[in-house]
């Protein structure tokens, strides 16, 4: 089975965010960037496959600026098979980034694409479900797990109470909601081996895709309301903390 | 401005969502709602039905609740019908002849006003809308899901132990997490009872998740869910940033740790430093006196 991962970098989630002079991005001088933390359990969910079945092939691919290699570079040294860039600039419409990846996907013919369920720089989670409109594919949303089977793959869906288990026929494409371990680190002989391998790059413009699409222009960034100054209980009885706190959640805060 | 609400039900009551979204139409212009009738959310059956309603009625904005089923349409939506899409906004206002929305970016990290072109697709996160007591049940238009462009077969549904009986966690108004504080699953009584006396949802730290000591939906988080509720219970829990991210937005924050520095007592508006085996159960009680009046 080929299963391939479109990924995006971003800043890593230990990075505190700021917001630039410009008051309308965020600063990303001397910033840590990694692969955004779903896009992570996908690529875990598909190494977990390739560890089960040995002749499983995993590539990663992104449309991105040229910093994102290092995403790709990082996906290579956790145990993914190939990684692939399409060089883009940011202001790609994002209905013109699925159907680059449609076109990736078209020429690579994976068997499985998983989509982490959104990237946490914009928290859009449009990429996952509009690639698989674009390719005409059924996709199958937030899933925690999957177990391929003869010409499909079933998929499990973290709902509410449980899971949803879905049969896709191949090729199907999921949005990853998590993996069932923790994402694994790179290796050193994984990185040694990542070190070596070829990224081929194409230019967006390459892939011959209709560029247009609508755009949500950003008009203002600023960090959320602070908060604090709150009050800090700690003084006497237990028993006499806890009443007073929930007269206060009653009285003052107005919640109970 | 035309908008269509898409609600949304749970068992045979409409999501709180829904009547938050009926609410905010009500401000941007003509208003119709619909609902689409199947026994589960599939991408493909829903998305060709309500991309069938759009283009007859041809509404300027399609709403749905950031739900975790409706942000996966509305995208798929907006992608079929060529449409802006701005996914979680906490507000959204027309501005001119496009829209300007409100949402959070860089998983809560960063608040953006963002301009969005009409015609568009914009899901709204439940809870970030006021709804006013008493207000009106809309009237809903029931379309059905567009069961022949299924090409996916449902199996099973495969329950988890601790799921279904209490209030869902994204839409609750109260919601009591606990983290690694409370040492093991065994000890989850401590949070369950609080919860309960409260009326509320129980949440988890990822630390707690995992371990395993919870299941992953229970995650509050950058990776698990995000919550707005009036009233957020943190029991036991440092306050990571990851964690932060998921539940900052809410009205008010208490926070019950025994170390004194821990980072959740920055976003509290009222901490404990104690310890949450003792005070906890001293806390449910003196809920449940309050709340009895």
């Amino acid at each position: 089975m080929k299963i391939l991962i479109p990924l995006k970098q971003v800043p890593d989630s230990t990075v505190r965010v700021s917001v630039a002079p410009d008051g309308k991005s965020i600063k990303t001088e001397g910033i840590t960037w990694s692969i955004s933390p779903y896009d992570e359990y996908a690529i875990e969910m598909a190494l977990e496959r390739k560890e089960a079945d040995p002749s499983t092939v995993v590539s990663v691919v992104t449309v991105g600026p040229a910093r994102a290699r290092d995403a790709l570079r990082q996906a290579l040294a956790m145990g993914c098979d190939e990684a692939s860039i399409v060089i883009a600039d940011d202001a790609i419409p994002p209905l013109a980034v699925a159907r680059a990846l449609a076109k990736v996907i078209g020429d690579a013919k994976p068997d499985l694409v998983l989509c982490g369920k959104q990237a946490s720089d914009d928290d859009q989670g449009f990429i996952g479900p509009a690639l698989a409109e674009v390719l005409g594919w059924p996709h199958v949303a937030t899933i925690t797990k999957a177990v391929p089977a003869a010409g499909s793959v079933e998929l499990w869906r973290e709902v509410e109470g449980g899971h949803e288990v879905w049969t896709a026929p191949l090729p199907a494409l999921a949005t990853v909601h998590k993996s069932e371990k923790e994402p694994r680190y790179p290796s050193l002989p994984g990185i040694m081996k990542a070190k070596k391998k070829e990224i081929p790059e194409r230019p967006f413009a390459a892939l011959g895709v209709d560029a247009s699409g609508p755009i949500l222009e950003v008009l203002s960034m600023e960090p959320p309301p602070s908060r604090g100054g709150g009050k800090i209980l700690k003084d006497g009885d237990l028993k006499q903390v806890a009443e007073k706190l929930a007269t206060l959640l009653r009285d003052e805060a107005k919640v109970l | 401005m035309k908008v269509l609400v898409v609600a949304e039900r749970k068992g045979t009551e409409l999501r709180r969502v829904s009547l938050e979204l009926a609410s905010k139409a009500k401000e941007l212009g003509d208003v119709s709602v619909v609902e689409i009738g199947g026994e589960r959310y599939s991408p493909l059956p829903f998305v060709s039905a309500l991309a069938k309603k759009v283009e007859a009625a041809a509404p300027d904005l399609v709403l749905l609740g950031a739900t975790q089923s409706g942000r996966d349409l509305a995208a798929r939506l907006a992608a079929r019908l060529g449409r802006a899409y701005a996914a979680d906004v906490t507000d959204v206002a027309a501005s001119g002849d496009s829209l300007e929305v409100t949402r959070p970016m860089y998983a809560g990290k960063v608040r953006a006003r963002l301009r969005v072109p009409l015609p568009a697709v914009v899901s709204v996160r439940p809870g970030a809308i006021p709804l006013r007591e008493g207000a009106a049940t809309p009237e809903v238009t029931k379309i059905e899901a567009d069961a022949v462009a299924e090409k996916l077969t449902f199996t099973k549904f495969a329950a988890v132990a601790s799921g279904g009986k209490r209030v869902s966690l994204a839409e609750a108004r109260v919601v009591v997490s606990g983290g690694r504080g409370l040492k093991g699953p065994e000890n989850w009584n401590l949070v369950e009872q609080l919860a309960d006396a409260l009326g509320g949802a129980v949440g988890a730290s990822r630390a707690v998740t995992d371990a395993g000591w919870r299941p992953n939906e229970e995650q509050v988080g950058q990776t698990g869910k995000t919550v707005t509720p009036d009233l957020y219970v943190a029991l036991g829990i440092s306050g990571a940033i990851q964690h932060l991210a998921g539940m900052t937005s809410s009205k008010v924050i208490v926070a019950v740790n025994k170390d004194p520095d821990a980072d959740i007592f920055k976003v509290a508006d009222y901490g404990v430093v104690a310890d949450v085996f003792e005070f906890v159960p001293a806390f449910t009680e003196a809920v449940k006196k309050v709340r009895a009046g």
